[in-house]
């Protein structure tokens, strides 16, 4: 199921954020949101699991169709809307408690496994998944703290998946770990897609031309264009995105 | 130029060394004084005996020291007790749940109860407190009382060091990052979920120091306890009986009877027993800190 954005609007006290967004993500596939710093594209990533909630003095207008639901309208009933959609962000953000309780944190909170046992295996196919089970077996019950950083994303990633949900943001995931790090994470996206709707924030045009399917620019809190990515980066339309993708602004 | 602007960097440097060290010398030196005052009632009387006696006749020379002890540790977990709940509860509410709005009223508040001088906490113990502990407590349980009683003094500590309390904890809890919020947040988590099990988490060595620092202020506060407390000799077997706590002690009694030099001395020693179980509790608490901290790492 795709993400439908229809005339989102995004106020926080008197500033106009977000202005007039319209677009559809599709789904598993890798979108992604570039543009200059200070266009909105996190906040239209926070806006998408309704964390810009709490924000001081934030109004949302519009529409945002998460499998047909609209989220803008849905009220406060929004834990069940952040565990479809995963969130990975740019700095990695350990728990204060062991890499295993990293993993299993979300699933205790949403009562996921009756039995134990269930709960072990889903948390030791996680760590798999992210391609850190070789690197961790034997000293899952230590803090998470003290993984590297570069781990210590992968674990986050790893602690989003557990949830099983269908939808993962990602906002500069990559920007703060060392550069083997930084193509780990990377291709863990490029493989995950296959199984879930990726939405990437990214500040370097390069990774976005790497890995990305569908493509949204945005400058000045409106988009400017969006499309497939072989489309928006070899004949892009507009004058803006030309520029952009030139570098005459970044 | 250069030279002239790294020489008063120095300087200002070399000065606030300084008075880091006299401030830190202050402590000692008012340790050693305690002691050497402290030293007559001391000599032929064992150090466990006037910790331990219950007898206080200064014009027999006998110094027991055991229910001035009580009486301060009575008071100070009563006070604690009470305002431990209602503080953590009120610094979850305003740093996890609040808006800004509220919280932009509520801060201020919270300094100005802070800022309050305790005498006037003694007061509205005296008019307020003792006699509805008076009239309607006490009268459920015993045949009659004062009022001015262990719970009254607890009560009124109590209250008084709810806005330090609070204004710690929050302290503490905005310590914790956003990212770390919105990450159980984003797993599907209620702030409920979030406060207990990351937030608290977090924080336990930060709250466990918070409280440390309430409970030393708590057993110095003198005056607000004085005149609420009963200021009677004797261990208190329960809470609606009088307690003495050291600090009402010594402020009651130094000054007066400075003609006997024993009797200064004991007090002297009382305000050395106040400085000893504030210290060896901060040190306690240290310890903790530390290990809590080796554990999160």
């Amino acid at each position: 199921m795709a993400i439908e954005i229809q005339d989102l609007n995004v106020y926080i006290k008197d500033a106009h954020i977000l202005k007039n967004l319209s677009v559809t993500i599709p789904e598993k596939q890798i979108t992604c949101i570039i543009g200059p710093s200070g266009c909105g594209k996190s906040t239209l990533l926070r806006t998408l699991n309704r964390l810009i909630d709490s924000t001081d003095g934030v109004r949302l207008e519009g529409k945002v169709l998460v499998d047909g639901t609209d989220i803008i309208s849905s009220g406060p009933e929004i834990t069940e809307l952040r565990r479809k959609i995963g969130l990975v962000s740019q700095r990695p953000c350990p728990l204060p408690m062991s890499i295993f309780d990293n993993v299993a944190y979300g699933c205790r909170i949403n009562k996921m496994y009756k039995r134990h046992r269930d709960l072990e295996n889903a948390v030791h196919e996680n760590l798999r998944a992210v391609g850190l089970w070789d690197e961790v077996r034997g000293r899952v019950r230590t803090p998470a703290a003290r993984l590297s950083i570069g781990q210590q994303q992968r674990l986050c990633l790893a602690r989003s998946l557990a949830v099983e949900p269908q939808y993962i943001l990602a906002d500069e995931a990559t920007s703060a770990l060392d550069p083997i790090s930084s193509k780990t994470v990377e291709d863990l996206f490029v493989s995950l897609k296959n199984n879930y709707t990726i939405i990437m924030v990214t500040h370097t045009l390069r990774q976005a031309l790497r890995i990305a399917d569908n493509v949204v620019f945005m400058y000045l809190g409106e988009i400017i264009e969006s499309g497939p990515a072989q489309q928006v980066f070899k004949n892009p339309k507009q004058e803006l995105t030309q520029k952009y993708l030139s570098g005459a602004f970044s | 130029m250069v030279n002239n602007r790294i020489v008063k960097d120095r300087l200002a440097q070399g000065v606030m060394f300084s008075l880091t060290i006299i401030a830190i010398l202050f402590v000692v030196v008012m340790a050693m004084g305690l002691y050497l005052k402290s030293s007559p009632v001391l000599e032929g009387r064992s150090l466990f005996s006037l910790l331990t006696s219950s007898v206080w006749k200064p014009m027999k020379g006998e110094f027991g020291f055991l229910p001035f002890i009580v009486g301060t540790l009575w008071v100070t977990f009563l006070a604690i007790l009470i305002s431990f709940p209602i503080s953590f509860l009120t610094a979850i509410y305003l740093t996890e749940y609040a808006r800004p709005v509220v919280r932009r009223f509520v801060f201020p508040a919270l300094d100005i109860l802070a800022a309050l001088p305790s005498v006037i906490y003694g007061v509205w113990g005296m008019l307020v407190i003792v006699p509805w502990i008076s009239n309607h407590v006490a009268p459920h349980f015993m045949e009659f009382s004062s009022g001015y009683t262990v719970l009254a003094a607890g009560i009124v500590l109590g209250v008084m060091v709810i806005p330090l309390l609070v204004s710690l904890f929050i302290e503490v809890f905005t310590s914790v990052p956003a990212e770390l919020r919105e990450a159980s947040l984003a797993l599907g988590a209620t702030r409920w979920q979030t406060t207990k099990k990351v937030v608290l988490r977090k924080t336990l060595a930060g709250l466990l120091a918070a409280v440390v620092l309430a409970i030393s202020r708590a057993m110095g506060e003198t005056i607000a306890v004085l005149m609420v407390c009963g200021c009677v000799i004797g261990i208190p077997s329960n809470i609606l009986e009088s307690c003495y706590p050291i600090p009402a002690l010594i402020a009651n009694n130094y000054g007066e009877m400075l003609s006997m030099p024993l009797y200064e001395s004991a007090l002297m020693f009382a305000a050395l027993i106040l400085f000893a179980v504030v210290l060896i509790f901060n040190l306690l608490s240290r310890i903790i800190l530390y290990r809590i901290e080796r554990r999160e790492e």
